[in-house]
């Protein structure tokens, strides 16, 4: 009995280590702008040297969009663009953002079609 | 002063070509797939809400994560690890594989 009680209280803490903000995907539609001038345009590549289509982001995980906003932000990942946009996002908006591509949400029964 | 922009040309081109991203095929990729559906899913759907879904992505920006992975200029502790078995020709097969499953959609707004 004990030990389960030791277990539930690791499990919420573990549980709180790793929350992030709830997303609310409506208000991401309207935090989205800058990510669509980029994002949104059919093909639209990377600058040189390295020239690549940006990804697309429609049915993304959002758990996933907002560890790679996090990482710009703090400059884990290198992208001077990214990093300059997720600069100015809170956690809020970053989760929003999120909700709102991953609201695109893709299956596998989907993917297998 | 004619010359000057065929050299330009020849120059860029030059820059350009060891940076381009090759076209990979997509049945081999698939069979070099299978450790990566433990976290991205068979089809390429992920079924986590942490690891990214791969299926219908760009295969020139999945290439280019896979060699950023590789050269480090991408860190993650796990895909670190399974970039390093993979030469070039087997990123760019990866790449045409994930590319060609249904998926990630382009979205426009409004």
């Amino acid at each position: 009995m004990h030990s389960l009680r030791i277990l539930a209280v690791l499990a919420l803490a573990a549980g709180s280590v790793c929350a992030h903000a709830d997303g609310d995907a409506a208000a991401g539609k309207n935090k989205v702008f800058q990510c669509e001038g980029c994002h949104g345009i059919p093909d639209w590549k990377t600058a040189f040297p390295e020239v690549y289509r940006v990804p697309k982001l429609g049915g993304q995980k959002p758990g996933y969009i907002v560890a790679a906003l996090k990482a710009y932000k703090s400059g884990d990942r290198d992208f001077a663009t990214m990093r300059a946009i997720a600069s100015e996002l809170s956690d809020q908006d970053m989760a929003d953002v999120a909700a709102y591509y991953g609201a695109q949400a893709v299956t596998s029964a989907e993917a297998k079609k | 002063m004619r010359k000057t922009p065929v050299l330009l040309a020849a120059i860029a081109l030059a820059a350009a070509t060891p940076l381009a991203f090759a076209s990979g095929d997509a049945s081999v990729g698939k069979k070099l797939s299978t450790p990566c559906a433990a976290c991205h899913g068979a089809e390429g759907v992920s079924p986590s809400p942490e690891f990214p879904n791969l299926a219908g992505q760009h295969p020139d920006y999945l290439e280019a994560a896979l060699k950023h992975y590789k050269n480090g200029k991408r860190k993650n502790p796990i895909m670190s690890e399974q970039v390093k078995a993979l030469n070039t020709k087997n990123m760019a097969d990866l790449a045409a594989y994930f590319a060609s499953q249904r998926g990630l959609q382009q979205l426009r707004q409004h």
